[in-house]
Order: C-alpha cells, then structure tokens, then sequence
C-alpha cells in the first residue's frame, strides 16, 4: 500500500560520483560533493564519531491517501471537501501572515532589552491563562444552562421519568433549605463566641492596666508618706527649737535672779548644783 | 540553504510534510509505515533522515516540511549527540510547534544510556514536546503513529483556529505563577 521512493537511486545512477575526500563513507552518498561549499562539515567529516551514517534521505508517500481511492488525489470535489480545503487554506494564510509580522518586528529588536521582552512573555502568557479561565468558565454555564433546558423539556413530557426527577428536586429543595438554617444557626453560635472572646480579650487588656497601675499607686503612696514624714519632722524640729529657746531665756532669767540677789550660792550644794546645771548648753551642738 | 525554514516554500494543497531525524532508520522505517496506514483525510509525505543539514541538491524537490520529529534512542548516546548537532540546522521559528523530540526504546529501563532528565531538559530549552514510546510494541507504535497525525495536521494548518503555538502554550507548567 505504501509506495517508497528512493530519492537518490535515480540521481545518483547517471552521475559518477567523484569521490572526494571528506567523504569517507560508501559511494551512494548523497553528501555534498561541492566540498568547497560554506556548508560546515555534518556528520562524515568527524572522524572520531563512531562511524557516523552519512545524511541519507528517503522519503515514503502512500500510493492513495483518500479511502474513496479511484483516480488522483484531487479527484474529489464535493462541497464538504472544498470547503474544508478552503479553511484549511485559510489557516495556513493565516500563519505565514503572523511569519511576517514576526519577521517584521525584528526590524526594531536592537533597542528591545530582554526585561522588556520578558515581561511582555508574562503579560502574554497571563493573558492566555485568564483567556483558558474565561473560557472554561463559560463552557460549565453554557452546559448548565443546556442540562436546565433538557430537564425543562423532559418536565414537559410528563411522565413516571419527570414524577422521579421532581421528586428528587422537591428532596433537594428541603434539604437546601435545612442546611440553609443549620448554617444561619452555626454562624449565630459563631457570633456569639467571637463576643465572649471579645469581651474576654477586653477584660485581660483591663485587668492587665490595672495591675500595671498599682505599683504606680504605691510608689505615689509611699512619697506622699515621706514628705508627710518629712512635714512632721520639720513641724518637730520646730517646736524642739522653740522649747530650747524657752528653756534657755528661762535659765537665764534664772541666773540672772540668782546673781541679782547676791546670794553666794558656791558655800549651798544644792544651789551650786542648780547654778552649774543652769550652765549647761542646751544646744546640742 | 543549509538551514531549514519553515515558511521558505508554499505549502502543498491538502497534504503534511514530517521530517524524521534520527541514527535508527529502521526504526524509522517502521513508524513512517504505521503512520501511512492510519486513516487521515490529508496526504502525508514522510522523509526520513539520519542528520541535518539535509542535501541541498533536492531543496528544490523538496516540499514544505511542516513538523519535525527529532528520534532520540534512549539506549544510544550517540543518538542523543546527532540530535543535539542536527538542532543547529533547523530554523528558529521552526521551534514555535513545528518540532518535536520522540524518544524510543523506553520499554526496558535497564538499558538507558541518556536520563530522562537530560532529554526533558532539552525539550524545556527549546520548547517543544518531549513524547516517550516504545516501538516495538505494537500497540505503542500504533497509539504514536495517530498523535503523529494529529500534530502533523495542527502543524500543517489544517484545524481551523489551532495553530502550533498552541504546543508552546500548552507546555507552559502551572506552577510557573
């Protein structure tokens, strides 16, 4: 069924092969004998590569590819298949189009860094993703909406088929419902405990204020008693101070008694006593 | 006229052109007559090549080639090495879809030479597919043989509204964002 031409055999047939000398392998070598050529050296010049086969190429075409078989490929000109052959051409009009502007672009490509084109690869590829993800999207409602339309149709019907299926529907619909209210009830009970945590949270910021306040309170406490302290001892002082003063202007004035009356008071002990007692400094210091 | 280009040359009407390169022309030979026989409604010319450069005395002969099929033998270093030498001739713009890296002989996993690592590297640095099978069974070849239509007539423009750079895109890991 498959035909399979040799390219070479017909081509190699009537020109001699001259032989050159970068070519180390069997004669039906289709390696290009202009050695000269700029095409650098393929796989026969590299000697050390275990025994590289020459660049052979053989091509296999089947004999009839249409399974309509007959006469020629293009015996067939049917509409189905001319209008196939025609998008077809379209999409390969299409391709060399983006070729070219491909090839066209790269006119301005040596001012272009590769952040720049790095980034527009992402914005691009980011572009594709969300195009994929749009599309997706819009395939699961279209197909929704096309299961709605036939269960509507088959409802139409009415039959033992459409009784079941709106049963089935009623069932869901309760159970929706139920599940509906169980969640209202879990996101109340939810509610209530964030509040409690809330409160909760609250009351230890309160309380830990409170604690941070008290040594505060005590320290302001225990100056307000030293400087009371140091009050009543000032308010002492004074009073000791004027007491002296008292005691002193009287011991004088006893003295002053004393010497005034003439009295010899060394030949008395008890008034010697008195008088050297009246003597002494109150003062401490 | 060493290099290859896509878009040198018209395309033929209703008909895809795959190249094959690769040391095992046997194997070659086998896959190329798997692939004629699948069903398709489209012409298929298949060459077969051992390396690139292709001889440029049937450039003018030549049609279009629309996909390129780099045969990777994952038992043979050497294999992997024309590969990578063979790459050099082939367009850039050729790696927008047009090429793809078929590795063989995966069935017994005793014998590699190559890690599957270095071949899918590969296909990530030029952003093509990278498609394992086994050739020798017949199930296997057959299941190529139809993806190697497929990509063949995406690759040749003949599905409407996919073209192949939707291979490029395709390829693109979700984890990459």
């Amino acid at each position: 069924m498959a035909a399979v031409t040799w390219d070479m055999a017909p081509a190699r047939a009537p020109t001699p092969i001259p032989a050159p000398a970068p070519a180390p392998a069997p004669t039906p070598t289709p390696t290009p004998a202009p050695a000269p050529a700029p095409a650098p050296t393929p796989a026969p010049a590299p000697a050390p590569t275990p025994a590289p086969a020459p660049t052979r190429e053989l091509e296999l075409t089947p004999a009839s590819a249409w399974s309509q078989g007959g006469g020629g490929s293009y015996g067939d000109v049917s509409v189905p298949t001319l209008l196939r052959l025609r998008d077809r051409m379209k999409e390969q009009l299409a391709e060399y189009e983006t070729a070219i502007l491909a090839g066209q672009e790269n006119l301005f490509g040596h001012g272009i860094e590769e952040n720049f084109i790095q980034s527009a690869t992402q914005d691009l590829e980011r572009d594709i993703e969300e195009a994929k993800v749009s599309f997706q999207n819009k395939m699961l409602a279209l197909q929704r909406i096309q299961i709605m339309d036939a269960l509507r149709n088959k409802f139409k019907q009415d039959d033992e088929d459409s009784r079941m299926i709106l049963e089935t529907m009623k069932h869901i619909v309760l159970l929706s419902r139920t599940i509906i209210d169980y969640q209202q009830q879990v996101h109340q009970k939810e509610e209530q405990l964030i509040n409690l945590k809330r409160e909760r949270l609250s009351l230890k910021k309160r309380g830990g204020e409170k604690l941070q306040q008290i040594p505060t309170m005590m320290k302001r406490q225990k100056e307000k008693q030293a400087s009371v302290n140091v009050i009543e001892t000032e308010k002492m002082l004074k009073k000791l101070e004027k007491e002296r003063q008292i005691i002193t202007i009287i011991k004088n004035v006893f003295q002053n008694v004393i010497i005034g009356s003439r009295v010899n008071w060394a030949e008395d002990t008890s008034l010697k006593a008195i008088v050297l007692q009246l003597e002494k400094n109150v003062h401490f210091q | 006229m060493a290099v290859l280009r896509p878009f040198d040359k018209l395309p033929k009407l209703n008909s895809g052109v795959l190249l094959f390169v690769g040391s095992d022309e046997e194997l070659q030979r086998r896959l190329a007559e798997t692939i004629l026989q699948e069903k398709k409604d489209f012409n298929i010319n298949i060459h077969l090549a051992t390396s690139l450069p292709l001889p440029s005395e049937r450039d003018h002969l030549r049609p279009r080639i629309d996909l390129v099929v780099f045969m990777i033998d994952i038992k043979s270093k050497y294999s992997l090495k024309n590969v990578e030498t063979s790459l050099a001739y082939v367009d850039a713009s050729y790696f927008l879809g047009k090429v793809c890296f078929l590795v063989t002989g995966v069935g017994r996993k005793n014998d590699c030479s190559i890690e599957t690592n270095a071949v899918c590297k590969l296909g990530e640095a030029y952003c093509s597919p990278v498609l394992f099978c086994e050739l020798e069974l017949e199930g296997v070849r057959v299941a190529t043989a139809q993806r190697l239509v497929r990509m063949l007539g995406i690759c040749a423009g003949h599905i409407p509204g996919v073209s192949a750079l939707s291979f490029v895109s395709l390829m693109r890991k979700s984890n990459d964002d």
